[in-house]
């Protein structure tokens, strides 16, 4: 029994944290949102550049192979940074769903960004940068590449991740993969993506609680403000080690999979909106402007809170595991 | 990361599991609170040290097993599921045995371990004051060397000491430089609750058993022998000892994933399966216990590998107290009317739901743990 991660897992998330911090600042993550589609095609090279995009893409198609437990410290990095785009779909679910495909040398060399609709969304996210859309059909799962969507692009809560209406998923290309697994994947990296993305949130609280200050003091001297951020840290601490156990059984594909992907994902959603409430609490009326940069994590995880099954999706999930179905 | 246990954890989780079938009483135990229990609780105590599992993570020439604490985990996980006696030794075993082994002399170590594994002696822990509850560091009880320097004659008085009616010795600390204030001039020291000058008054508790008491100490001699970590250093012993408890050891989680899957079986048996409301709750509660569980496993993943548990047992201590109330809470709203009856089949939730109610209060109330997780955790400026 052992649950921690190797130091090259540690290093490669930390590589990928630095590579972030230093070149994906949250300026240049106002300007994907105000500008253009949602999408950094500049970053999207970087991260095919350094591996991260393939790390799930079989070692034969040229990605590195790995599996979930190497997969899980990347995509909270790529959520503390709120890096845009559709990051889950392709480097977890198109990963998953065409390695083994010539699709698999798109995600590798970061050339086709791939997004999917599995749990039958009527929005489709990140459309307008993804070729290829997976889409769930007749039980199966489908590729569409450059379907067509009804009435153009749709703005969306979170600038970084555009949407669309697709109305006709005939036509695909059937895949040989599991839709259930497909869905706890997306599910569970949503989940990882929301754990960094939290952390986050706490972080610039955190660093706004040292700075401001009222009554004489920094309000975060305040035991209202410290119990306020104690209670967010407490959720997110706690969401933790369940994504990454959740990450252990997908990777083996233990028979309590599902149980614990949805326990991942029930806790991680329900953690992120409590930190954006706690964070943007902690900021008081500064932070219910445009130009605090806080907005941006807020959306981002408003948005992915319910991606990939709301925390009572996944909840009723755990209950028909643990409980027994209704 | 591989969580599937080893063959070696595999062997003992079945060989505890195996002796635990086979020596738990049948009937549960009264109350280690009466003075009945308590004899009862001690002779089960001596049970386990005969077999070796008083104590497993403690070295062997102590009593143990010399086992890790993901062996040690592994054993609560069976006792628990056991259904086998609280633990009467527990404030020796989990909270002052770690002290002793991180700052005692070998003579300490030697001297007080094996009777404490044995229930031999039992522990209680005099921490509070009337004035020094949530702020510690305003401890008066003073402790003043004698002209000759052999002995500590202690003065002063403790209160809130669990097990201290029956129990054998007490640790605390106490003031013993007069000139001294908050942090600074505390020492830790070790006393037989049996020498000239103790008085222990038992105080009822809220559920009506005298699980704790007040100590008053008047010139009470005990050798400078039993000073524990060295003079002037009491804080910093305690706080050793404070984060442990937190941390770890003073709740390891299979007592919630215990509780919580009683909560489920009751409410297969008695609750409304179309009650949504109610079957979300049972689930949250089911991801608590787990998700705790998880987090230990976390925690000493990291001990084992060389790390250390600071502050973020703070976070333990506050979740798993706000889970167990919880636990109760729910099964007492399954209940119904049952829920009011002390005798009825269902004592045990009505007397857990009190006890889980000290929960967030004692080993320092969850104010002033989300005050340190806030201070030293997420770094904000102190009051």
């Amino acid at each position: 029994m052992q649950f921690s991660f190797t130091s090259d897992q540690h290093e490669f998330a930390a590589g990928l944290r630095e590579m972030l911090e230093r070149e994906f600042t949250a300026a240049r993550l106002r300007h994907v949102w105000e500008s253009g589609d949602g999408h950094d095609p500049a970053l999207w090279a970087r991260l095919a550049e350094m591996g991260v995009l393939s790390m799930m893409v079989p070692e034969s198609e040229g990605g590195l192979g790995g599996d979930f437990v190497d997969t899980v410290l990347l995509v909270e990095e790529l959520g503390r940074a709120a890096a845009p785009g559709p990051i889950v779909e392709t480097m977890v679910v198109g990963a998953l769903a065409l390695g083994g495909t010539t699709w698999a040398a798109g995600i590798v060399d970061g050339s086709t960004p791939v997004t999917a609709a599995l749990l039958g969304e009527r929005y489709v996210p990140h459309t307008a940068v993804a070729p290829l859309v997976l889409v769930a059909h007749g039980g199966g799962v489908d590729l569409l590449d450059h379907p067509v969507v009804d009435g153009g692009e749709i703005e969306g809560l979170d600038g970084g991740r555009r949407l669309a209406i697709l109305t006709d998923i005939t036509g695909g290309t059937m895949l040989s993969a599991d839709l259930d697994r497909l869905t706890d994947a997306g599910a569970l990296a949503t989940a990882a993506y929301l754990l960094g993305l939290s952390t986050r949130m706490l972080a610039i609280a955190g660093d706004y609680a040292r700075d401001r200050r009222q009554f004489g003091q920094p309000i975060g001297a305040f035991q209202a403000v410290k119990h306020l951020m104690a209670d967010a840290l407490l959720k997110v601490e706690f969401s933790r080690p369940a994504i990454y156990r959740a990450a252990w059984s997908f990777a083996n594909d233990t028979p309590d999979r599902a149980r614990d992907v949805s326990m991942a994902k029930a806790l991680a959603s329900d953690a992120a909106l409590k930190a954006a409430r706690s964070a943007l609490q902690v900021h008081g009326a500064i932070g219910y402007t445009w130009e605090c940069d806080l907005q941006l994590f807020m959306k981002k995880a408003w948005a992915l809170a319910p991606a990939w099954g709301s925390a009572q999706h996944h909840r009723r999930r755990v209950a028909d595991a643990v409980l027994g179905p209704r | 990361m591989d969580l599937r246990e080893t063959a070696d954890e595999q062997a003992f989780r079945e060989e505890a599991r195996a002796w635990l079938a086979a020596h738990v009483p049948a009937e549960p135990l009264p109350s280690f609170d009466t003075a009945e229990g308590f004899a009862l609780h001690r002779t089960w105590e001596a049970e386990l040290a005969d077999a070796g599992w008083s104590a497993v993570s403690w070295p062997v020439e102590y009593g143990g097993r010399g086992a890790d604490y993901l062996k040690w985990l592994i054993f609560e996980e069976e006792y628990w599921r056991s259904g086998a006696p609280g633990r009467v030794s527990q404030n020796g075993i989990f909270l002052l045995a770690p002290t002793i082994m991180e700052v005692g002399t070998d003579e300490q170590k030697a001297r007080f371990l094996p009777p404490m594994a044995r229930g031999e002696e039992v522990w209680a822990q005099a921490w509070s004051e009337p004035d020094a509850g949530s702020d510690m560091a305003s401890i008066r009880s003073k402790g003043t060397l004698s002209d000759d320097g052999t002995e500590w004659i202690l003065n002063g008085q403790k209160i809130w000491a669990s097990r201290a009616v029956w129990a054998d010795w007490c640790f605390g600390i106490f003031r013993t430089d007069p000139e001294s204030s908050r942090h600074k001039g505390l020492t830790f020291i070790l006393i037989p609750l049996d020498t000239p000058g103790v008085t222990v008054r038992p105080i009822a508790q809220l559920d009506g058993d005298t699980g704790f008491a007040e100590i008053f100490f008047d010139d009470v001699h005990v050798p400078v022998e039993n000073t524990l970590g060295g003079v002037g250093r009491g804080w910093n012993v305690a706080m050793a000892t404070a984060g442990f408890e937190r941390g770890v050891s003073l709740r390891s989680p299979a007592r919630f994933n215990v509780a919580v899957e009683r909560l489920i079986k009751l409410w297969v048996r008695i609750g409304d399966p179309d009650d949504d409301t109610m079957r979300d709750a049972v689930t949250d509660l089911w991801m608590q216990a787990e998700g705790y569980r998880l987090h230990t496993y976390l925690t000493v993943t990291k001990m084992l590998e060389g790390g250390t548990v600071g502050s973020e047992s703070s976070l333990n201590k506050i979740f798993w107290s706000e889970m167990d109330v919880r636990t109760h809470e729910l099964a007492l709203q399954l209940l119904g009317p049952e829920a009011e009856r002390l005798d009825g089949p269902y004592e045990s939730w009505v007397d857990g739901f009190l006890f889980s109610l000290s929960g967030p209060i004692y080993a320092g109330t969850n104010e002033v743990q989300r005050n340190i997780i806030a201070d030293r955790v997420l770094n904000l400026p102190r009051a």
